[in-house]
């Protein structure tokens, strides 16, 4: 099979590289912010005569090669002023462009600012953009626009409910996102246990989901990618912009270092302490704070270098009893080089740390685990033609995980001392990814990736009989901890288990007319790293933990269909997707397991597969006064684990359950309306089929208390979720140009004030003594109120 | 460790709120519930023992309905048997002739409705609850009443227990269980804290040695019955299955326990 696909790709390259021998230029360059020389991510360049063109990456850079001769070029994007020029390619030409932006002017009939566009002609399904300045208008809990909550406005997004951490996609757990900032992993992508994001939205530039057809560049996650680029920084004067709201205050720094030549950014946002505690008199502490820096130098027209940092944490304490404080650190060097016009490639040297430090006065032990890895990335884009682009590289991450220390406080605490056994990994990637244009009508793009993972030698590994770190107590039906039979000890340059995976992607685009087309992808991915949690949501002190002797790496397989079409002169765009992806190796956890201070994980966990199905639907208005989207998700996200032979039970007697993000039916509707140049309304309106919970479905009573006994896992369900959130933007001097600018967030969430149940817990009550069932509601209606300012 | 972060998260929550809702509940098939355990008070004979049979109830029932007319014995392999007589069809089987013997195995009979379950435990040893300290400005609220009861857990060997702390006057029973997985061969405490509990107060302190899979067994059950279940940090609820089975037809298996412990019991008075 495998061997068929590289044939396949050898067969077309051939074909696009060597039959076409006429003579051909390159026009290349960079697309940047005339104002501040920010470079910008997928502005077009549209050669509309030969109906060819091509999108800036990453880096702003873009390269085309069409055969010699005068064309018409466009240049477009989002917001921007199109430019528009002849140009005459005798010879390879680089044109750097800068893009105005277009002011706002509502005397005109129609505003043709943004939302993102869809691009129906690329292969690239399932993916969803949205910019910075979007994301601030969407309405949300106290005023604190966040990145997470913004994306699971889309279709095929959840998160596990208010205030849970992390998201959902196509019914993927929330481990299984790879969430990248500025190319570098983020381990824990939430403040507060999930009521905030990490990601400070002032810092961002742009940010891509992908959902499915999975680009060969990207491994290591089986759900999704959340790729996320700050902004480089202005490079032609300083500006400063921030704000002022109810839980957190902003400031961001830009400038040049050198006119043109060099940037800085220096971005930081806190919450106030004592913010969540005000109820009580005591010496309470409960805050986070994250910084983005980022520095950018261009070298000469082919070098340009960026080193860019991301330190954020959360610190809470009670009193003398309970301090908590975790974050991730981030440090990121990266090298562009263009070695030709059509060959560009980036060096990117990563640093990332997650830690987490719990200390517990009152029981006197301090605990501290934690990730820690280096990463070394190589990525080339080759634009060989117009019809055909490469892109390949390859990834190194050396991984060292420390599952938990635990130390005593004091000299007489009753705690010995104990240090889990670290962890130490190495996972190596190498890709081909190609875009090619086969016909005016059809576009593929199809790759591959070589993922392996070296899970490297520790100390005091258990080895268990049959390998088995669970057994199967027939007696009771139970699972029970397998007793080791003897602790192998190796040296770090040892290989205890290793793992190879060959991950095909593929992707096609099939354009009916000029406003729409059909898409298609399937892609496999395989993911090494587990987060250990058998919460329905992750916690900050989940344990990141590698595949192994007795963990299998997570292998995912997705297939994807989908409809695309603008209308309305693309006032108006349509997607409707349907997706089906299974997933291998999903672990699952035995009853009462404590995944927390666990030296033999193995002794908890089973494996089981996941499985999930859906229909997507967004309708996109992205023009006009009135802007928004309406997203539906029909779908099913399922897990099971069956017995490892027929006399086993499995978890859950083996049958197939819903995962904890199971919504059948997900609904957002998502709109702004600008009422004039000074007031802008947005509203969010969600519906959502309660979470899959389980009930008691019997009491007994055992030692004296009271038992609910427990059915089928995950059987029943909560109360429909919805809820409607308002805001509205107060810009005072619209006009305003230079000098301090200012806008007002108003915003009120849950308007109806709904109390949507976050869980039910079934209990018997002290007063009474009677059984009864108790609704948490998280947020009622939460009015916020942000200032922003621009210098 | 769990409940900590259960109870940062709703300081937290400026709005959040609990009520008590209705809900509609499945009902699942009666089962048997074997409550039966063997306690000998340190500084007793042990003779007296009580077991008690019961069946599930659907869940917002009042009443708990007894297993009666069932023939209940205890054997050890010394050719003794004990057998436990019903006290008027109360669910509540006696037997006053009980002879206690640390780490002995127990076997235990029951036969209810003609089928026949059975469970072996062995009777293990726990050390003194040695003294209580208290501490009234515990807590989240830093007006909680913080008892730590304090043992010290023999070295080198695994050891499990279970800590029962009954309010008297209220008849309040708060049960916990600790291993000694990072605390061995240390002076340790037991912990338990109470919002409203007042001073002149009699809190009685039990504590019982139990086994690891009775440890394994009643740590999921607490897990599931306190008062933080349901909540977002919850691990996924189970029917827990015990160490009874049921010979006759293992698919009609019981619920509950057979264990059999050493007792240390402290009575304390609040200050």
């Amino acid at each position: 099979m495998n061997k068929i696909l590289l044939w396949f790709i050898f067969a077309l390259s051939f074909n696009t590289l060597f039959i076409n021998a006429q003579e051909k230029f390159t026009l290349s360059g960079t697309i940047s912010e005339e104002k501040s020389n920010e470079t910008l991510i997928g502005v077009n360049i549209i050669f509309p005569e030969i109906a060819s063109g091509t999108t800036t990456n990453e880096y702003g850079f873009y390269s085309i090669t069409v055969p010699e001769g005068t064309y018409k070029i466009i240049i477009s994007y989002l917001g921007f002023n199109t430019i528009s020029e002849t140009i005459t390619l005798t010879e390879n030409i680089t044109k750097n462009y800068s893009l105005s932006e277009a002011l706002e002017n509502l005397d005109a009939v129609v505003i043709t600012e943004d939302i993102e566009k869809l691009n129906i002609k690329t292969p690239q399904m399932s993916v969803n953009k949205l910019t910075s300045a979007t994301i601030k208008e969407i309405p949300v809990v106290l005023g604190e626009s966040d990145i997470v909550k913004a994306i699971t406005l889309l279709p095929g997004v959840t998160n596990a409910g208010e205030g849970s951490s992390g998201f959902n996609v196509r019914g993927g757990a929330a481990d299984q996102n790879l969430i990248l900032l500025d190319e570098a992993i983020i381990y824990n992508s939430s403040h507060l246990f999930g009521f905030f994001s990490v990601f400070n939205p002032d810092a961002i530039k742009d940010l891509k989901l992908y959902k499915g057809g999975i680009p060969a560049r990207y491994g290591g996650r089986v759900s999704s990618v959340l790729d996320i680029y700050q902004k480089e920084g202005n490079s032609r004067e300083f500006k400063m912009n921030g704000g002022i709201g109810i839980v957190s205050s902003r400031l961001l720094a830009e400038g040049p270092l050198k006119k043109d030549k060099g940037s800085f950014l220096f971005g930081g946002r806190s919450s106030y302490a004592h913010l969540f505690l005000p109820l009580f008199d005591l010496n309470n502490i409960a805050y986070f704070y994250d910084l983005n820096t980022k520095l950018s130098y261009k070298i000469n027209d082919r070098n340009n270098i960026y080193l860019s940092g991301y330190f954020g944490r959360d610190v809470f304490s009670i009193e003398d009893t309970f301090e908590n404080s975790y974050g991730n650190a981030v440090l990121n060097f990266r090298w562009n080089h263009l070695f030709s016009d059509k060959l560009f490639s980036n060096l990117s040297l990563i640093y990332s740390d997650y830690d987490y430090d719990l200390k517990l006065n009152f029981v006197e032990f301090d605990w501290v685990s934690g990730i820690r890895n280096f990463n070394v990335k190589y990525d080339l884009k080759h634009y060989l033609n117009d019809k055909f682009k490469l892109q390949y590289g390859l990834n190194s991450i050396y991984y060292k995980f420390n599952p938990g220390d635990i130390t005593p406080t004091v000299e007489t605490s009753g705690i010995n001392p104990f240090k889990l056994t670290d962890k130490y990994a190495f996972e190596n990637a190498i890709y081909l990814d190609a875009e090619h244009k086969i016909s005016d009508k059809l576009a593929l793009s199809y790759g591959v990736r070589l993922s392996t993972f070296h899970r490297l030698g520790q100390d005091e590994l258990n080895i268990y009989e049959n390998d088995q770190g669970v057994v199967f107590n027939e007696d009771f039906q139970i699972y029970e901890k397998a007793n080791p039979i003897e602790v192998a000890n190796f040296k770090r340059s040892d290989v205890i288990e290793k793992f190879a995976n060959l991950e095909p992607r593929f992707a096609l685009a099939y354009q009916l007319n000029s406003n729409s087309s059909v898409k298609a992808s399937y892609n496999r991915m395989s993911q090494y790293l587990h987060l250990l949690s058998n919460t329905n949501s992750p916690t900050p002190l989940d344990v990141w933990t590698p595949s192994g002797k007795y963990i299998k790496p997570q292998l995912l397989d997705q297939y994807a269909i989908g409809y695309f079409k603008n209308f309305n002169n693309n006032e108006y765009s349509l997607e409707i997707e349907s997706f089906y992806k299974t997933i291998q190796n999903r672990i699952d956890y035995i009853d009462g397991a404590d995944l927390v201070a666990n030296n033999a994980i193995e002794q908890s966990i089973l494996n089981g597969e996941a499985r999930a199905y859906g229909a997507e639907f967004l309708l996109r208005k992205n023009e006009g006064r009135f802007k928004g989207w309406l997203a539906y998700t029909l779908s099913r996200s399922e897990q099971r684990t069956p017995g490892r032979t027929p006399d086993e039970i499995g978890i859950n007697n083996g049958n197939w359950y819903e995962t904890p993000f199971d919504k059948t039916h997900d609904v957002s509707l998502t709109g702004s309306y600008e009422l004039n140049d000074k007031w802008k309304l947005n509203a969010n309106f969600i519906f959502q089929t309660g979470q899959p919970v389980t009930f008691p479905d019997s009491q007994y009573e055992f030692n004296g208390v009271i038992i609910p006994n427990f059915g089928e896992r995950n059987s029943d369900r909560l109360t429909a979720y919805n809820r409607l959130d308002i805001s509205a933007t107060y810009t005072p001097k619209p006009k305003k140009v230079n000098g301090w600018k200012s806008y007002w967030v108003f915003g009120l969430y849950n308007a109806y004030n709904r109390r949507n149940a976050a869980s039910v817990s079934f209990r018997q009550n002290q007063d009474n003594r009677r059984n009864e069932a108790v609704r948490l509601s998280i947020f009622g209606i939460v009015p916020s109120v942000s200032y922003n300012f621009k210098l | 460790m769990k409940n900590i972060i259960y109870i940062l998260f709703i300081g937290f929550c400026l709005t959040s709120c609990e009520d008590v809702i209705d809900v509609d509940l499945e009902t699942a098939q009666t089962r048997l519930v074997i409550d039966a355990a063997l306690n000998w008070e340190k500084g007793t004979t042990g003779n007296n023992q009580t077991i008690k049979l019961s069946l599930t109830a659907p869940f917002f029932d009042d009443v708990i309905p007894p297993a009666t007319g069932a023939t209940v014995f205890v054997t050890d392999n010394f050719n003794n048997t004990f057998n436990f007589i019903e006290d008027a069809n109360s669910g509540v089987y006696q037997n006053n002739t009980f002879i206690p013997v640390l780490n002995r195995d127990y076997n235990l009979t029951v036969v209810y409705n003609s089928e026949t379950y059975t469970a072996t435990e062995t009777l293990l040893p726990v050390v003194p609850i040695e003294f209580v300290e208290q501490n009234n400005e515990g807590g989240f609220s830093g007006e909680e009443t913080e008892i730590e009861a304090y043992y010290t857990d023999p070295e080198n060997i695994e050891n499990h227990y279970l800590f029962e702390f009954r309010r008297v006057d209220k008849n309040i029973l708060d049960l916990e269980v600790y291993d000694d997985e990072f605390t061995d061969g240390n002076q340790i405490f037991a912990f338990y804290s109470d919002e409203d509990i007042e001073a002149g107060e009699e809190l009685e302190i039990r504590n019982l040695g139990i086994s690891g899979p009775f440890y394994e067994f009643m740590n999921i059950l607490l897990q599931q019955t306190d008062d933080d279940s349901g909540d977002p940090f919850e691990t996924q609820p189970a029917s827990v299955r015990g160490n009874c089975v049921n010979q006759t037809n293992p698919d009609n298996y019981p619920l509950g326990y057979f264990r059999a412990s050493e007792v240390s019991v402290f009575t304390y008075i609040i200050e």
